[in-house]
């Protein structure tokens, strides 16, 4: 509980811009949609972190939770791109107002795809556990760990205005695909050895895709963070 | 009328403590009627003089005061044309002198220098010279111009009342170039005028009806003094034949037909009194209607 | 052009009239050239070692808040500020490779080749037509063809011609607000100027008038190299290509303005065009 409060507290901290605006409307319009942004953010966060409970202690009780909080993130995603809709036709932005505005609609969107694959995984872990334990699944503990930590990363890197952190990401991004890569090889050995469980190692494989696009979207926050900063964009640079 | 006894219906206007209200009406109504008979008292000395001007002056009104000359003393015929004559002539000299005298100081002291200490000191000179009595001016132009000349004469005249409306036509000039917004000065010299093209061609024509108004005020003046053209250009009985002649004016005219004992010369002084005070009022009006701005 | 025949555009010797009728060829690149320039009025310093340089065939936006001295600077191309009795400069200014304070440059000259429109239209009180006439008179120009000519092609170019053709002998002053602006542009750029200083010229408009305006202005930029001092933050960013920010009688940061609305490099112009400051 502590670390709720000290959450929503930091929440408060970051969802102020940096100088505050002469006219004080804009300043809180701004706030306003910062601070939508880091609820959905941690919103979302919550509910990963709840449906990779539920498939590695096997207990369909997170995934139920994950599943139902999801409506109200969808709701986060049109509420943020109201208020920043509002905020451009009224205070017609410009410089650092108008990236941050445009990134948090774009960080949005990102946010709520993340969701929705924390909400595939919940479904998919529900129907794994209806088959008896399988050891293959810590393999993907790896895997797990890194997305959430990328994702956790690029939220921190929007509260923070933090451009080098999120530059960070796309390196990271790569070794998640190879370890998804290696994953589907490792099991589609597997299950060509035991073909009982094959529904239970094939949702395991999509859980694993889940986790490498939650990378995707992870990086691509980093991006939408580092444009709103520093006014570049690394989109499809170095590929 | 706000009566004690029934208040008046409470609306979201209306104020509290009638007792007050009722004596700060009475003190507004009070001195709103003080002033206006005040004003209406200041009408009556210029009805009077109106009315008595008509009265005594329109018996003997006809052309021929315009066409012919004094009568002897004891003759009961004749008019004062040659001093109406003289009057125009000397106030068209007075004009000639002051006018672009006048203007041109004025153009220096607002276009050229206007914050030099030399604009100040015309400034000063002329706002003390509006003060001047006429007596001085006309025994200034005696000084210069009849004793240098040895005649009284219409130009000695016409140079006393130009002394006279000099100051007013400068300082009238100064507040009508003064009048004229900056804004088009600014224009023209953007669209590269010289300071003579923009004076000329702009300033001075936009300044030109305020200008107007002010020598017609000073023509209405000029034509009634009497002190300067007394020792300048003397009286005559007869039509001016030159500009080194001294002349009837209407003013003279009155001053001298006025204390004689023939009754019929005491009537011409009022007819030209008459005829005086319509000058002055038609030349009055005209000057602040004819020139009012249509622009602003 | 060579430099030599465009220095002798821009300068007459006294008394010799000049051609309005001369098409100018396109500019160089680099036409006005400030050089660490100072100017005082009085004893209090207005502008501190400005270094600019302003492109030919463009419009270049000055903006910054009240007092920061752009104003004052552009008021300086043509040399207007002598008008006002005590200011001196230091540094120099240039048109073209030469300056404007050469002695052998006439002021009027070089105010004829400069068009200029204020902040508040002030039309002549005379009828439109000799509103516009009046810079070809002022320079000697009689002949009722070229006149009338030009009459036609100044209101064409200020987009009023179909407004007011059928009454150009009405008084300027019995137009509208946003009308007598665009007669003030009409007269400004009658004798064909090469340059054509703005000094916030839509602040008194509705934004009808205004629109109106700034289309005008995208369209002049073709034949003008345009300066425009303006509050309006919006429309500096509609209409300008190269935006100069001042503040305090320094030039903080010049630069297209494309960077400057999206991606300034001072902060204190990122502050100032947010709406940060104070």
């Amino acid at each position: 509980m502590i670390r709720n409060a000290l959450s929503s507290l930091l929440k408060i901290m970051h969802s102020e811009p940096s100088r505050p605006h002469t006219l004080s409307n804009f300043t809180t319009a701004l706030g306003h949609l910062r601070s939508s942004v880091l609820m959905m953010a941690s919103l979302t966060q919550r509910n990963l972190k709840n449906s990779l409970r539920g498939l590695f202690e096997r207990d369909d009780d997170w995934c139920n939770d994950c599943i139902v909080e999801d409506e109200e993130i969808d709701l986060l995603e049109i509420q943020i791109d109201k208020e920043g809709f509002e905020v451009m036709s009224r205070f017609q932005p410009v410089a650092s107002d108008l990236r941050e505005v445009i990134s948090s609609i774009k960080i949005g969107a990102n946010i709520e795809r993340v969701a929705d694959q924390a909400v595939n995984i919940a479904r998919r872990a529900r129907k794994i556990n209806e088959s008896p334990l399988l050891p293959e699944i810590h393999l993907l503990d790896q895997s797990a760990a890194l997305a959430t930590g990328m994702f956790d990363d690029a939220l921190r890197a929007f509260a923070e205005r933090n451009a080098q952190l999120a530059i960070e990401l796309k390196g990271r991004d790569k070794e998640l695909d190879r370890q998804n890569r290696e994953f589907t090889d490792a099991l589609v050995n597997r299950m060509q050895d035991d073909a009982s469980n094959l529904p239970a190692y094939l949702n395991l494989i999509f859980v694993s895709r889940c986790l490498e696009r939650i990378g995707d979207h992870s990086c691509n926050i980093a991006e939408d963070v580092v444009f709103a900063v520093r006014a570049e964009d690394i989109r499809h640079v170095g590929k | 009328m706000t009566h004690l006894s029934a208040p008046a219906p409470r609306n979201f206007f209306t104020q509290e403590g009638t007792k007050t209200s009722v004596l700060r009406l009475f003190r507004n109504r009070f001195l709103t009627g003080l002033c206006i008979t005040l004003a209406l008292f200041t009408l009556i000395p210029l009805f009077s003089i109106i009315l008595l001007v008509l009265k005594n002056g329109l018996p003997l009104f006809s052309l021929s005061l315009f066409t012919q000359l004094p009568p002897p003393p004891g003759l009961e015929e004749g008019g004062f044309g040659n001093a109406i004559i003289g009057t125009a002539l000397m106030v068209g000299i007075a004009l000639t002198l002051s006018v672009p005298l006048g203007v041109l100081a004025a153009i220096y002291i607002t276009e050229y220098a206007p914050t030099s200490r030399f604009a100040a000191a015309v400034r000063f000179v002329a706002k003390l010279l509006t003060g001047i009595p006429s007596i001085i001016c006309g025994v200034f132009a005696f000084a210069v111009v009849v004793m240098t000349t040895r005649h009284f004469s219409a130009l000695a005249g016409g140079v006393a009342l130009a002394i006279l409306t000099i100051p007013t036509i400068l300082l009238t000039a100064e507040q009508a170039l003064l009048g004229v917004p900056n804004a088009y000065r600014e224009a023209s010299f953007g669209l590269g005028a010289t300071h003579f093209q923009t004076i000329f061609r702009i300033v001075l024509p936009d300044a030109l009806p305020a200008i107007m108004t002010g020598v017609m005020l000073a023509v209405a003046r000029a034509a009634g003094e009497t002190a300067p053209v007394l020792f300048t250009a003397l009286f005559s009985q007869n039509w001016i034949h030159s500009l080194m002649e001294p002349t009837a004016s209407l003013s003279a005219l009155i001053y001298n037909f006025a204390s004689l004992p023939y009754a019929y010369q005491v009537k011409m002084a009022w007819s030209a009194s008459l005829i005086l005070v319509t000058l002055v009022t038609i030349t009055n009006i005209a000057g602040q209607l004819l020139f009012t701005p249509k622009h602003r | 052009m060579t430099t030599a025949e465009n220095t002798a555009s821009i300068i007459a010797p006294a008394g010799q009239r000049l051609e309005l009728t001369d098409d100018f060829a396109p500019g160089e690149a680099n036409f006005i050239e400030v050089k660490d320039f100072r100017f005082f009025y009085g004893k209090k310093q207005a502008l501190h070692g400005i270094n600019l340089t302003i492109p030919s065939r463009k419009v270049t936006a000055f903006i910054g808040p009240s007092g920061c001295g752009k104003s004052t600077l552009l008021r300086n191309f043509n040399r207007m500020n002598e008008l006002i009795p005590g200011v001196r400069h230091e540094g120099d200014i240039t048109i073209h490779g030469t300056s404007i304070y050469d002695p052998s440059v006439e002021i009027i000259a070089l105010r004829r080749r400069i068009g200029m429109v204020f902040q508040k239209s002030n039309p002549f009180p005379m009828s439109i037509y000799e509103n516009i006439v009046y810079p070809l008179r002022i320079a000697g120009q009689k002949s009722r063809h070229v006149l009338d000519e030009t009459v036609e092609r100044a209101l064409r170019s200020a987009a009023l011609w179909d407004e007011v053709k059928d009454r150009l002998h009405d008084s300027a002053l019995g137009l509208s607000g946003g009308q007598m602006q665009r007669l003030c542009i009409a007269r400004a750029v009658a004798s064909r100027p090469e340059i054509l200083l703005m000094d916030e010229p839509c602040s008194a408009l509705d934004p009808i008038a205004t629109a109106k305006v700034e289309e005008l202005i995208t369209e002049l930029k073709k034949d003008f190299t345009i300066i425009i001092v303006t509050h309006n933050m919006q429309q500096a960013s509609r209409v300008s290509e190269l935006t100069a920010f001042f503040y305090l009688g320094n030039l903080v940061e010049f630069d297209d303005t494309q960077k400057i609305f999206t991606n300034p490099s001072n902060q204190q112009t990122e502050d100032y065009i947010t709406g940060r400051f104070g």
